[in-house]
């Protein structure tokens, strides 16, 4: 059980190049903590600090109350998956998962019960003889998931577990870590690229961009109330529509050349009035209904891309492409006009050139 | 039938390469067992009409042996080739030769093994500079070293000391035992030092039980490009030893040869001796060989 503090702590490597700058994170005990962003954005460099594999250039690291930046790895009590899963090549399923509870000097017979409970509980007791190499990705990965439960470490690290399986396996093995979660009642960092990772696990989410954390929340509040547009870009599948424009009415409408669209006086109320002002304005694709009544988009269908449940819309609204997910019901066809009708109380509004949300702080 | 001629043609040219390399082995291990006349005969004879082991009784019992310039006849009756007085120097080379080679292969992976797991997984400033200033070394050929050698092996004490040889075969050695092993070391993946740390275990016990099982291919490399390049090297022994207290056998042997009354049958028991340690440790680990050569130059 452990409680992760970060202060202030950065990452400068000895070629100059700054991985990260003063992130500040508290990580609760028993806490479900995902780190998202794109590659290279220093979540993968987050994790190797809290695990002790790269050294801390700046600021403290802290588990609970205990100061950790000079602490190596080995004894820090973390267990750590990777997506390349990492087993040792030379070593049986069985000798893989005893490996961390050898170095740490257990006796034998507890050893033997604790590798057959962990085996057991993933379901790989009968590839225990099997070399690394003779089992699938899958397999592999509950092994690398085996070898980090069976100490049952005061934290668990993972790095993009899942990225190297196929997407149907991918799946399944979510709902397994967040099962396994449940059963461990420990706290787990866990870093993807992948919002639909990240969204399905976390109990909070952090969203970093070049060593910078751009906004820290519970699933709901990263997705309805993201803080500039980097983080509403992230999530969501199309991506969020963004139409530049202008405020008008004292920030009760934008504008876009022949668009018009009224927004909800909470927004408004936000924004405060100022006529003029460049703003973008962001639209999630799954906010418009074909047979609703109230604000209306009104464009061209340019691409209709159905994926079973539903489909995809490419809408050409005032010079630019918006991508819309509607349901089946809706007979569209490429080249039609399509009327759209926005809700505009999940609308986002940023500014146009910070790219800040105007809504959210 | 392209098939069948490819096969004619690969098939006739490893044949002759191996005869081509093959031949003078076979000749060194037949005329061993030869006698003096024999070997001088002419068309020679491959496969001895006589054999002896003659030469091979020489030189092992060669401490026994008084030889001076009355006996020397004694050593091959048959020709009056003879057998050296130094031969009974020989045996003692070879056990120098050995205890030299050993030594040389133990002290060589005890700092090329923490070097290259070092060199391949630990960043700090001036990491690749060290590796390409280490294999600068190389370059320099061995003769422009023996001045400055023979005086930091002469200021140290230790001329005519094994240790001498010990010493400047490490120097030698290390570097590129530390590239061949950089090589290998950097082709495992970054995550398994990672994943060994996590699980507990410090940089050395990463290294000794995760990096050095792994690394067993390119080890028997390093392990017989060591002990054959201590085995036959002979310039520096050749400077640094001056009795048998610390020659090796390459300059045992090649005292033989300033007699032109020499026997060449014995010469070439000799030569066979000094072939055996290699051809062991070759056959010992000959599995190994080719997948260690190569497996630092493809990355993983």
């Amino acid at each position: 059980m452990a409680r992760i503090r970060l202060e202030s702590v950065g990452k400068r490597y000895p070629n100059g190049f700054v991985a990260l700058e003063e992130l500040s994170l508290e990580i609760a005990d028993r806490e479900f903590v995902v780190l998202l962003g794109p590659s290279g954005c220093g979540k993968s460099t987050t994790l190797n600090l809290i695990a002790g594999l790269e050294d801390v250039t700046a600021g403290s690291l802290y588990f609970d109350s205990t100061l950790m930046n000079v602490v190596p790895a080995h004894k820090r009590d973390v267990a750590m998956v990777f997506q390349s899963y990492a087993l040792y090549p030379h070593k049986s399923v069985y000798e893989n998962i005893a490996f961390g509870l050898r170095m740490r000097g257990h006796p034998r017979a507890e050893i033997e019960s604790r590798v057959k409970d962990a085996a057991r509980s993933l379901e790989i007791e009968p590839l225990l003889e099997r070399r690394p190499h003779q089992l699938s990705g899958g397999q592999r990965q509950r092994v690398a998931l085996g070898r980090a439960l069976v100490r049952q470490p005061a934290a668990f690290l993972m790095d993009e577990p899942l990225s190297n399986l196929d997407a149907a396996l991918r799946i399944a093995m979510r709902a397994e870590i967040k099962k396994l979660h449940h059963t461990m009642r420990t706290t787990f960092v866990y870093v993807t690229h992948d919002q639909a990772e990240a969204l399905t696990l976390a109990d909070r989410i952090v969203v970093m961009r070049e060593g910078v954390i751009q906004q820290i929340g519970s699933p709901e509040e990263i997705y309805d109330r993201p803080r500039n547009t980097f983080v509403a870009s992230f999530l969501g599948n199309p991506p969020i529509n963004y139409l530049e424009g202008t405020l008008a009415a004292d920030g009760a409408r934008f504008v876009r050349g022949g668009l018009s669209l009224a927004l909800p006086p909470e927004l408004s109320k936000k924004i405060g009035a100022e006529n003029g002002r460049q703003v973008r304005l962001g639209i999630r694709a799954e906010d418009v209904d074909p047979r609703g009544t109230g604000e209306t988009l009104q464009g061209r269908i340019s691409s209709v891309l159905p994926v079973g449940s539903d489909q995809f819309l490419g809408v050409e609204v005032e010079g630019t492409t918006l991508f819309f997910r509607v349901g089946r019901e809706l007979r569209a066809a490429e080249g039609e006009n399509v009327a759209l009708s926005v809700n505009m109380n999940r609308a986002q509004i940023f500014d146009s050139s910070s790219g800040a949300s105007l809504l959210w702080k | 039938m392209k098939g069948l001629g490819r096969n004619v043609l690969l098939f006739t040219a490893s044949a002759l390469f191996l005869v081509y390399v093959l031949a003078p082995v076979a000749w060194l291990v037949s005329s061993s067992v030869q006698q003096e006349a024999e070997i001088t005969s002419r068309p020679p004879h491959w496969i001895p009409r006589q054999p002896t082991l003659e030469n091979f009784e020489a030189i092992f019992q060669a401490k026994e042996k008084k030889v001076t310039y009355e006996t020397r006849r004694a050593g091959d009756p048959a020709t009056g080739g003879y057998i050296p007085s130094t031969a009974r120097d020989l045996v003692p080379s070879m056990w120098n030769s050995l205890i030299v080679a050993v030594s040389v292969v133990v002290l060589n992976l005890l700092v090329a093994v923490p070097a290259a797991y070092a060199m391949a997984k630990i960043r700090y400033i001036g990491r690749s500079t060290s590796i390409y200033f280490m294999l600068t070394t190389r370059v320099i050929p061995d003769i422009a070293l023996v001045v400055p050698f023979f005086l930091f092996i002469r200021t140290f004490g230790l001329l005519d000391h094994l240790g001498s040889l010990v010493i400047t075969y490490l120097a030698i050695t290390i570097p590129f035992s530390v590239f061949i092993l950089v090589g290998y070391f950097e082709s495992l993946p970054d995550e398994l030092d990672k994943a060994a740390r996590v699980d507990g275990c410090s940089r050395l016990q990463t290294l000794l039980r995760v990096y050095v099982p792994l690394a067993m291919p390119s080890l028997v490399a390093v392990v017989l490009f060591t002990f054959l390049t201590s085995w036959n090297e002979f310039l520096l022994a050749l400077m640094f030893t001056q009795t048998p207290a610390s020659q090796t056998m390459p300059i045992v042997v090649a005292s033989f040869a300033s007699d032109f009354t020499i026997s060449f049958s014995f010469i070439n028991a000799a030569g066979v001796l000094a072939v055996v340690p290699p051809v062991l440790m070759a056959v010992v680990f000959e599995r190994y060989i080719v997948s260690g050569l190569t497996a630092g130059a493809v990355k993983g």
